[in-house]
């Protein structure tokens, strides 16, 4: 143990953008508990008011500021930390030690950087030098040149020959590689590469389009023990960025030669950089498997080690926290929840399959080209469990819908043509229209030509589009319910095809004692015995999954990230849990978010992974028999399903469309008030704004401020209407009054609607008390005199702070635009003293 | 021109062989001394006796040896004799005991004299042994290695590299042609 | 694919669909964890007279690869498996793992719950088990009745030596029922090799004037095998470097006076930490034994461990104090499994360069 490491500071995700959404702030949280076990001062640096990091530092060790080198170095000035953590910040943290690497500040206060050695953080984003630590490593790199200017560019790219790959050096935000068929492509590429990149540079390579796309992650330790976590297998080739792509763990069409191949590279490259903790590795591999490139390594943690953590068990970002304090993989000792002694040092090996499939912001943004390439655009993903391919294509697929009633949309309206151009140009329906192409007929050698995506894809395809002719055709047929739910299809599913209520099903289903079996998500494949936490269900013979007890509340996930308020929706989840627990209730959370914090092993002491749609959720009543179901609000059918079955349930987060009341549709300041059954505590007055200034509609509100623009006497107006306005009409829970004014004459009363989730967030941070855990306990009944009375809030204070909601436009090489409610894809937080 | 002879893992392997191989010869390791000749020696010395100790479970002295004063090949002038980098440390008897001399390059067999006299100084052994990382042959004295890394047949243009991660950041020997 | 049975001897039926061959087969079920290269592990010949359960969620999704025969004729009694994919799509002449199993008259079943199978195996310890039509009475006779043969080496290994030339080491093969990852690695490092029956002599192998010896992996008990191998294993260590490997390792260790137990439960898998003693290096490799070296009869005056097992603490290497002579339970040529010890063989090609 390096005893010399007493306080680190630890640089934050930043605002959730496309690229990334929760699994840096996943890690970070593991990772603190980490630390704190060893008695570790963590300090934090982040502005993304959806941090559920944040709420587990003390204010002391908290910076909400943004990560920027500029501030970074102010903290490291003024704290003197003994070591700075990178590897849950993403690329911006990387780019920010960079920087204070080259300006000498982190050596002049003898900063440590933790997880990846000095010249290895000059290296893992500087394509050009990656490669020469590839040649010196054995391993083949792609034919590759560094330009600085356009003329340049076009040399280089009639050199190596078109289609080529752009990409740029140092980049500030997450870029991938950009696919350039010609040199107008190429020209627009670099371009925008050159100003991304901090050193005004770009890599040009020699194109890898169809490749197949592998990845790997992988734990080392400073003594050089590693560990291969999981192999992560691209379903789309090269061509489509890994965040855009479907994923799926453990690889199924690999060789044993081919994987151990990669392995051995991973494992070299990860000794020649000296990394600890996690890395990622990508690898571009050709079809026939004769070669392959290493085309990326990430030695944090990301999308990717996320879905490692998911799909094996294996507690990637508490283990890599230790591995950071020089601790040995040998030593390293898990919670206690860790059945596995050994955990930290067993290779997982998976009996399951996992699938990935990506979530799009194209309902929210619909200006934006809904082609997949090189650039990422998805901003969320989620993911199935099975323990067959089709099993876990089908349930990732039932999640990716957010189908109310848990249906897949048709594709039957295409033509032919429209077809064809989009299994070459594949849009963001990809899967759906490789299923329509299959039951028009194509054959799988025929798509494969097409699409580069490997014939064992199709044949499983063709057996679900199989199964599923099977289940109509036999319409209340036990063989046809056992097949279809053995396979993943879902009770909602079923019932729409037998044109009868799932109610009919499920009864089929328990007349015949087709029951749902919950597998163990562990790493021994049933080797070593032990009691998991994570389960996915399955219909097979053994249920592993028995009830936790008779005071069980069960949580039901949002599922993956989304545009809009979904992008805070996970950390109101996990602040929900955090309570529940405190609250004295044992936790079962069913969430399919590979990125969720809230399916932390930690947090909870049962994680389910199942599509959350009602027929799932029945199985998992029928388990558990919780005292009471909390549901998401825009969960409207889920709601009405569960009431009318008589279940307990609380409605949280809460619902965000009903129950607003509106005389205006125009607003500038808003009054939030906690509001209980004979208490109504005004929290925040704030000026109300949309992203470039005045809002003239409620749905441009994506800025809020304080102190609000009002006068003592106006503040006082608009609380005493508040209070008589609430009194009068009966609401509970989070409430925002809206109001328009003007210059100095008395608010006008506009509104009233639920406080927004991202509204919620900001709440908490500013006035320090947690209001998620206020509407958890108020669910439970536990609101009383004394509480409100403690509750310490100063609707006065003159405090300046501000939350503004981020956009994904740049990353969809969109034009700047008024951003609305629905397309917020995070946030940025600030405060500034007075 | 350098071109790697051994890399890392096959310098592992030869010291894990050449422990091995002491511990057959020795039957076993009571009575055995390590003795390091300075420089790169002495990190060999140690790890050879790091695997003794995780395979027999029981430590083997490891001493330092430097041979500068004993050289018959080097003029003796006073900056030979500064203190600190002539002194060998070596803070148990070597008289009885069995020593395993520890050299990285086994060449013309000088040093290897020098530091047998060295030894003799300290007292007498009961047999000394010669470990070395490389031998390259050219002896000019009836001097031979017990147990060898590797043997590298090299010509006198030549010269050999060994690279010792304590000190130089990696594992390598290299032939380097002059 | 027609409805089969798996039965085991505890009277359990697990029904699930034929694929393979339709054959009716009996034999120990074991488990295997790996999740890569079931046509390596179908191929070897470890598995003689054993029905494998993959825990892998499917099997036979790349086919049949000419690259990956562990053996030419495989003699397992079957596979047992959650999935299966018949494709096949390896170069010219391409088959699938289903039709290579019928070549073969290997029996398969999918449709199997084989996580709680093996949780099963697990609490039961190694049990004998079918693959039947119809799992009557008469099926479970039939399973009860089967006595599985004992000279599992004799009916696997070569009858009859044959050469392997290169122009490096001379090396012998003792074949009891080799893998052909070992040739290959050899193969790999230039040796010169001739395999050599299971039952040859010392003098067989020292006329042929070695470098260096190999003794092969293999299916079975150690204990089953003659005394006459084990004198053969003695007067070698003397004389010439010897690499043994799997079943090889058992033999040398009761060669050189350890006991050898039967494991309640067979272990297969890739994933297990081992630590090599003299470094305190952690490496992956493929164990596959149901057989141990008990570590309480381990002569230290004769064997040193070299390498240990973190999870089951079992002894997964020996070497002897006196001759250049070592030995590993796991299988340093991977295939499948991970090629962390690969260079054991280098070693082995190390120790014969010091003998010239």
């Amino acid at each position: 143990m390096d005893t010399e490491i007493q306080k680190i500071l630890i640089i934050g995700g930043g605002p959730t953008e496309i690229g990334h959404e929760t699994e840096l702030d996943a890690a970070c949280v593991q990772i603190m508990q980490a630390f704190k076990k060893q008695g570790i001062r963590s300090l934090l640096i982040d502005n993304n008011p959806f941090s559920a990091s944040l709420e587990d530092v003390q204010p002391t060790n908290m910076f909400i500021q943004a990560v920027t080198a500029d501030n970074v170095q102010r903290i490291i000035e003024k704290e003197q930390p003994d070591a700075i953590l990178p590897t849950v910040g993403g690329v911006t943290a990387i780019s920010v030690i960079q920087e204070l690497q080259e300006n000498g500040v982190l050596a002049d206060n003898n900063v440590k950087t933790l997880g990846i050695p000095a010249d290895a953080m000059m290296d893992i984003n500087n394509p050009d030098r990656l490669n020469d630590v590839m040649r010196n490593v054995g391993v083949p790199v792609i034919a590759s040149e560094t330009i600085g200017t356009l003329d340049e560019a076009v040399n280089v790219a009639n050199d190596i020959g078109y289609p080529v790959i752009v990409k740029p050096i140092a980049p500030k935000i997450d870029t991938n590689r950009m696919l350039c068929e010609n040199e107008t492509d190429m020209i627009s590429a670099v371009s925008r590469g050159l100003s991304w990149s901090r050193f005004k540079q770009c890599v040009i390579e020699q194109s890898i389009v169809g490749y197949k796309e592998i990845e790997l992650v992988s734990m080392r330790d400073t003594m050089g023990t590693q560990v291969l976590i999981a192999g992560l297998e691209n379903i789309d080739p090269i061509g489509i960025h890994s965040g855009d792509s479907m994923v799926v763990t453990p690889t199924l069409t690999l060789s044993n030669a081919e994987y151990e191949s990669l392995r051995d590279t991973a494992f070299a490259i990860n000794n020649q950089f000296r990394f600890t903790g996690v890395v990622h590795t990508h690898f571009a591999l050709r079809a026939d498997g004769e070669s392959y490139y290493v085309t990326k390594v990430t030695p944090y943690n990301d999308r990717g080690t996320s879905l490692a953590a998911c799909a094996t068990g294996y507690p990637i970002a508490y283990v890599a926290a230790n591995l950071y304090l020089n601790q040995k993989l040998t030593d390293v000792r898990l919670p206690d929840i860790y059945h596995f002694r050994q955990t930290a040092l067993l290779e997982p090996s998976l009996d399951h399959v996992v699938v990935r499939i990506p979530l799009w912001p194209f309902e929210d943004v619909k200006s934006a080209d809904r082609h997949l390439s090189t650039v990422m655009k998805s901003v969320g993903s989620t993911i199935g469990i099975g323990r067959s391919t089709e099993e876990a294509i089908l349930k990732a697929l039932r999640s990716s819908q957010f189908s109310p009633q848990d249906e897949l949309p048709s594709m039957s309206d295409l033509t032919d043509s429209q077809i064809i151009s989009q299994l070459i140009h594949p849009l963001s329906s990809r899967i759906l229209i490789l299923l329509e192409a299959l039951r028009r007929g194509y054959q799988v050698d025929e798509l494969n030509e097409l699409t580069k995506i490997d014939q064992f894809y199709f044949v499983k395809l063709k057996h679900i589009l199989e199964i599923e002719q099977d289940i109509r055709k036999h319409p209340m047929s036990v063989d046809a319910l056992h097949e279809g739910r053995y396979y993943g299809f879902g009770d909602g599913m079923i019932a729409r095809m037998w044109q009868t209520d799932i109610d009919n099903v499920r009864q089929l289903g328990q007349d015949n004692h087709i029951s749902p079996t919950y597998k163990g998500i562990e790493p021994s494949a049933g080797e070593l015995l032990g009691t998991p936490t994570g389960y996915y269900s399955t219909f097979e013979l053994e249920n592993e999954s028995q009830q936790l007890s008779d005071k069980t509340v069960l949580v039901l996930g949002r599922g993956g990230n989304q545009l809009g308020p979904n992008a805070s929706a996970d950390y109101f989840t996990t602040e929900m849990l955090k309570q529940l627990r405190k609250s004295g209730y044992q936790t079962v959370i069913m969430n399919t978010n590979p990125n969720a914090g809230s399916l932390t092993a930690t947090l909870t002491d049962k994680q389910i992974i199942d599509p959350v749609q009602l027929g799932d959720i029945m199985n998992v009543i029928a388990i558990e028999h919780p005292v009471k179901i909390f549901v998401p609000g825009n969960r409207h059918y889920l709601t009405r399903e569960l009431r009318r079955r008589d279940y307990s349930i609380s409605i949280l987060p809460p619902d965000q469309e009903k129950r607003s009341e509106l005389l205006s549709d125009h607003a500038n300041i808003g009054l939030d008030l906690f509001v209980t059954e004979g208490h109504i505590v005004p929290i925040l007055a704030s000026d109300l704004r949309s992203d470039q200034g005045i809002a003239t509609t409620l749905d441009q509100i994506t800025l809020m401020r304080t102190p609000a623009s009002l006068t003592p006497q106006q503040l006082d107006a608009i609380i005493a209407h508040a209070k008589s306005y609430i009194g009068a009409h009966k609401r509970t829970g989070m409430v925002q009054m809206l109001y328009t004014t003007n210059g100095k004459k008395e608010p006008q009363f506009a509104g009233v609607r639920p406080t927004r989730l991202t509204t919620i967030a900001y709440l908490n941070k500013v006035t320090g008390i947690n209001w998620v855990r206020m509407l958890v306990r108020q669910a439970l009944g536990e609101i009383d005199e004394e509480l409100i009375s403690k509750l310490a809030v100063d609707i006065h204070s003159d405090r300046r702070s501000q939350v503004r909601g981020t956009f994904p436009f740049k990353q969809l090489q969109l034009p700047d635009q008024l951003g609305l409610t629905t397309q917020e894809v995070g946030a940025r937080i600030s405060f500034e003293t007075l | 021109m350098a071109k790697v002879v051994v890399d890392a893992m096959a310098m592992q392997r030869a010291l894990t062989r050449i422990t091995y191989e002491i511990i057959e010869h020795n039957k076993g390791i009571d009575g055995l001394v390590i003795l390091g000749i300075k420089t790169r020696g002495v990190y060999l010395a140690q790890r050879i006796a790091s695997r003794l100790k995780q395979l027999e479970n029981a430590s083997v002295p490891v001493g330092e040896l430097d041979v500068t004063q004993y050289r018959d090949d080097i003029e003796h002038d006073s900056q030979d004799t500064d203190p600190q980098v002539t002194v060998s440390k070596i803070d148990f008897p070597v008289t009885d005991k069995k020593v395993i001399l520890v050299d990285d390059v086994l060449y013309t067999g000088r040093t290897i004299r020098a530091a047998m006299s060295a030894i003799m100084d300290l007292g007498r052994p009961k047999q000394i042994n010669l470990a070395v990382l490389v031998d390259r042959g050219h002896r000019e004295l009836p001097i031979r290695a017990d147990f060898v890394g590797k043997n590298i047949p090299s010509s006198q243009q030549e010269r050999i590299k060994v690279s010792v991660s304590e000190i130089d950041g990696h594992d390598s020997v290299e032939i380097i042609e002059r | 694919m027609a409805q089969r049975f798996l039965i085991l001897e505890d009277g359990s039926i697990y029904p699930g669909h034929g694929f393979g061959a339709g054959a009716t087969t009996t034999g120990e079920i074991v488990f295997n964890t790996s999740m890569l290269g079931y046509q390596e592990i179908v191929t070897n010949q470890i598995y003689h007279n054993q029905i494998i359960v993959f825990s892998q969620p499917i099997v036979g999704s790349i086919g049949i690869a000419h690259d990956a025969y562990e053996s030419i004729l495989p003699t397992a009694k079957g596979m047992v498996v959650r999935d299966v994919t018949d494709i096949s799509k390896n170069r010219q002449r391409s088959l699938s793992l289903d039709q290579f199993l019928k070549q073969h008259n290997i029996p398969g079943i999918s449709g199997i719950d084989t996580r709680h199978l093996i949780r099963q195996i697990n609490q039961t310890g190694t049990i004998k088990g079918s693959i039947v039509d119809v799992a009557d009475d008469h099926a479970f006779d039939q399973l009860h009745a089967t006595v599985l043969t004992s000279q599992q080496v004799a009916q696997v290994a070569t009858p009859r030596p044959y050469p392997n030339p290169n122009q490096g080491y001379n090396v012998v093969v003792i074949d009891f029922g080799l893998k052909h990852g070992i040739l290959r690695q050899l193969s790999k490092r230039d040796c010169n090799v001739t395999v050599l029956p299971w039952d040859a002599s010392a003098q067989d192998v020292i006329n042929l004037d070695p470098d260096g010896v190999l003794l092969s992996t293999g299916p079975g008990s150690p204990l089953d095998l003659p005394e006459s191998v084990l004198d053969m294993i003695r007067t070698i260590q003397e004389r010439i470097p010897l690499f043994a490997i799997g079943l090889g390792h058992e033999l040398f260790a009761l060669a050189n006076g350890s006991e050898i137990t039967k494991l309640k439960l067979s272990h297969h898998g890739a994933n297990h930490p081992i630590r090599k003693v003299i470094t305190n290096e952690i490496i992956y490799a493929m164990e596959s034994q149901e057989y141990v070296v008990d570590p309480d009869s381990v002569d230290r005056d004769r064997l040193i461990t070299t390498y240990l097992d973190i999870i089951d603490g079992s002894i997964q290497g020996l070497r002897h104090r006196d001759y250049p002579a070592f030995s590993v339970q796991f299988f340093p040529d991977g295939a499948p499994g991970p090629n962390d010890s690969v260079d054991l063989f280098d070693e082995f090609i190390e120790i014969m360069g010091t003998r010239e």
